[in-house]
């Protein structure tokens, strides 16, 4: 199944994702309810965008005491149905990665659920930082880019001048 | 008439990216957009931005109807008696005072493309020269660096790179998908240096980051040069082939030793030779892209020139991955600078600013609304201004609302009732840029497309319609011949090879221009041919041949009445300049810029993150809330504050009677100001 991954070496923090999953899943722009998190810390000029992974084992699911959350048979997806969630908070505390939150307003749990097979985050993602891929092709973009600075570092010029 | 399609393939242009997008259309009105992936700018992604067009095209405060002022209060007329009315207006000023006292003005809150040389050929065909333009503060001051160095503004092939500099541009508030290209040049193992006093975000990712101290670029970039020259690194007889002055450009770039360059910019020696280092190791492969931050300076274009000057000592000119002179997709030209020039009648600036006037014909606004007010050099009477905000993007705001109100006739054609267009004697409805047809190039990769022109209203014109309109009803009809949008686009394509249907027929755009490949370029639009290090031109005018150093006034002359350095106008990603803050869910996310400044000035002043700050310049005084950023993020003694905001509003703080020498732009971004405490806001 494909996922959302995201390259901190390319990252800027522009949060134009951030705004896109707000946008897409409560119709406005507040950062605060998007399913995808960028942090970035100034003095280390690290910026990391993180969002479920939804995990082959995944632990919130199993977790959930209303059977709130379930895969997506098309997408792969791991997605909390709203009209099942009971706001326990189990799967809050599940999740390993942070990925999982909480609509104090609705009183229901929330996390990335792929937009159907068409992540807003991804369309959004102007830095061309976010990809919705197998999580194999991330191993191998990220291989192509340390081929790619090697070779700048090892380069000898294009010689025979 | 058909039924439209549901979705609508055209592109955005809330900034000038223009990216290609899908319109879903319900019952003729646009409900969603999204990224056209065909589209070979943008590939399918899209910034926030073009969401709000969705809410600005159907925003319930949208003008749909003519107004006429009475006072304070505003009549909705036909649109056929507005024309009538201004026409007539229009006509008893030009018979009391002539032509010349009547001008146009464009901006870009409707987009443009043919829009800015509609109202150029409107203002020419009624017989004035007097054409003004947001350009004579924006982007006018690198074309002009551009035009004096090389003859031209190339391509700066950022994908192809082995280094990318940005100076002075943080595309991912300004063109988002300009991003992408420095990515893919990364993902190739292409370095990344950012030149700006603030860690912008793009600077977040850089290998290195130079933060020179704001308008200090000029002495960094001739530090650079010396450090060049010095270590050899150059093709000396490349250099001797294609430009000229390079002895005195080397001579006076001597002084330019690494203690000099740290003493005005503040950049240790280390951080110089690491980005002398950077620039050498791409082989020519450098992508120098200079942005809109170096133009607001007193010596904004000397910077400038200073800056394009290390393009042929790195041998990036004509170079697959540096900068490259592609011909432009030859269309007609609707100007009628030729056929009617009418510098005798004095262009507004051209006198005091003769390089801005020659390089691109742009009249000087600041000097217009200073004339507004004293009649001098003579009386400008009337105004007809389409999708410009002057009233918040010009520098010194108050003296603009002044000047404006001064006038006889102010026509403002706009979306919305701005704080301008609030203003005015009559306000207009204008065709957003979704509901036009226009030509646009992407001359980055060689793309032309054409929009779709969606979602019309029955009283609201498009540029074209009302110029037309304009022209017929003040004899100038000759000049305005095409029925409409569409059979202009006809006749402006018609010199090239590509036809108006193959446009209608691809709405992701054709390609025009053949894949980059290294040339040597035999001779650059220059008055000698060659790359400028020296300009004879300049000298003819008095200024100085060499791109020479000059310190900013706020190091030059320090005052201690106005410890900081501001900057305004670092670009946002939810807004363009002034427009979008009307869209409630882009104002409850952002319903203020903040005064940016450093946690130990802030620590020395008792502000704490949110606190509210007045700061004052020569100019005025405004409110704002604190940000107190991060010890790398901004300079000591440095501010930074967005503009476009009405109720902390940046222009109120900006010159408007101190201007780069050359360009005449503006100083926006190395004012002189200081900061005291208001008070805890909650």
């Amino acid at each position: 199944m494909r996922i959302v991954v995201g390259d901190p070496e390319y990252c800027v923090a522009c949060r134009d994702c951030a705004y896109a999953c707000a946008f897409a899943h409560g119709g406005g722009f507040d950062r605060e309810s998007s399913r995808i998190a960028v942090s970035f810390s100034p003095e280390d000029r690290v910026c990391l965008p993180l969002t479920c992974m939804h995990c082959a084992e995944a632990w919130c699911m199993e977790v959930c005491p209303a059977d709130a959350i379930s895969r997506d048979l098309e997408t792969g997806a791991v997605v909390i149905h709203e009209e099942r969630c009971a706001g326990c908070k189990m799967c809050l505390l599940a999740c390993p990665l942070g990925a999982v939150g909480f609509d104090a307003a609705a009183g229901v749990a929330r996390k990335c659920d792929l937009c159907d097979g068409d992540p807003a985050c991804v369309r959004s993602c102007t830095v061309d930082v976010l990809q919705y891929c197998e999580p194999g092709e991330m191993a191998d973009s990220r291989r192509e880019s340390l081929e790619a600075r090697l070779r700048a570092v090892y380069r000898k010029g294009e010689g025979g001048s | 008439m058909e039924a439209p399609p549901q979705t609508v393939q055209t592109l955005c242009r809330m900034c000038d990216d223009r990216c290609g997008i899908d319109v879903r259309l319900e019952d003729g009105r646009v409900v969603d957009i999204t990224g056209n992936p065909a589209h070979p700018w943008n590939l399918g992604r899209l910034c926030v931005k073009a969401r709000a067009a969705v809410d600005t095209v159907n925003h319930p405060d949208r003008l749909l109807h003519p107004l006429k002022r009475h006072g304070d209060d505003w009549e909705e007329i036909p649109l056929e008696q507005a024309l009538d009315e201004i026409a007539e207006r229009l006509r008893a000023i030009i018979e009391k005072d002539g032509a010349r006292s009547v001008s146009v003005w464009k901006g870009e809150a409707i987009g443009f493309a043919q829009q800015e040389d509609l109202a150029r050929r409107f203002i020419h065909a009624i017989g004035s020269p007097n054409y003004l333009s947001n350009d004579s503060m924006c982007w006018v001051g690198r074309f002009t660096g551009y035009k004096l160095v090389l003859g031209a503004w190339p391509n700066v092939d950022i994908e192809n790179a082995r280094c990318v500099v940005m100076w002075g541009a943080n595309p991912p508030h300004s063109r988002p998908n300009l991003t992408q290209r420095i990515t893919k040049a990364r993902r190739r193992g292409a370095t990344l240096v950012v030149v700006d006093p603030r860690l912008s975000a793009v600077a977040r990712r850089a290998d290195l980051h130079v933060a020179p101290l704001p308008g200090t670029d000029g002495a960094l970039a001739l530090g650079l040069f010396h450090e060049l020259v010095e270590s050899g690194s150059y093709d000396r007889s490349l250099v001797e082939r294609t430009t000229v002055g390079f002895d005195d450009l080397a001579g006076y770039a001597r002084e330019f030793t690494p203690d000099v360059v740290e003493r005005e910019t503040g950049i240790p020696p280390a951080t110089l030779s690491e980005m002398a280092r950077l620039l050498r190791a791409a082989d020519g492969r450098v992508a120098l892209y200079p942005g809109n931050g170096l133009e607001h300076h007193e010596n904004g274009v000397d910077n400038i020139r200073a800056i394009l000057s290390l393009n042929a000592l790195l041998g990036s000119l004509g170079k697959v991955g540096g900068s490259l002179f592609a011909p432009p997709l030859p269309l007609r030209d609707l100007t009628l600078y030729d056929e009617r020039p009418l510098t005798e009648l004095r262009p507004l600036g051209a006198d005091r600013f003769p390089v801005l006037y020659e390089v691109r014909r742009e009249c000087h606004t600041m000097t217009a609304l200073n004339g507004i007010l004293t009649g001098a050099p003579y009386p400008l009477r009337a105004m007809l201004l389409a999708g410009a905000n002057p009233a918040l993007t010009n520098p010194n705001s108050h003296r603009v609302v002044e000047a404006l109100t001064k006038l006889d006739l102010l026509v403002v054609r706009d979306l919305f009732m701005t704080e301008t267009a609030a203003l005015a004697d009559y306000v207009l409805p204008a065709a957003s840029f979704l509901e036009r047809t226009e030509v646009h190039t992407h001359h980055e990769i060689g793309v032309v497309t054409l929009t779709a022109g969606v979602g019309r209203h029955p009283e609201v014109q498009t540029e074209y319609e009302f110029w037309r309109d304009m022209a017929h009803r003040l004899g100038a009809a000759e000049y305005f011949p095409w029925e409409d949008d569409r059979e202009l686009n006809r006749w402006l394509l018609e010199p090239t090879a590509i036809s108006l249907e193959e446009l209608e027929a691809h709405p992701e755009g054709v390609t025009y221009s053949s894949p980059p490949a290294d040339a040597e370029i035999e001779r650059f639009p220059t008055p000698s041919g060659k790359v400028e290090f020296v300009s004879k031109h300049l000298a003819e005018l008095g200024y100085d041949a060499l791109p020479k150093y000059r310190r900013p006034a706020y190091i030059e002359t320090p005052d201690p009445a106005y410890p900081f350095v501001l900057m305004t106008g670092a670009r946002s990603l939810l807004f363009g300049h002034s427009r979008s803050h009307n869209i409630s869910r882009f104002a409850e996310e952002a319903p203020a810029p903040g005064l940016e400044m450093h946690p130990d000035d802030a620590s020395v002043l008792g502000l704490a993150d949110g606190d509210t700050a007045r700061v004052t310049t020569r100019i005025g005084s405004v409110e704002a809330p604190v940000r107190v950023v991060a010890t790398n993020e901004l300079p000591r003694h440095c501010l930074q504050l967005t503009h476009g905001w009405a109720g902390v509003n940046a222009n109120a703080l900006t010159h408007d009677d101190r201007f780069d020498r050359i360009s005449g732009f503006p100083l926006m971004k190395s004012v002189e100001a200081r900061v005291e405490p208001v008070g805890r806001t909650g």
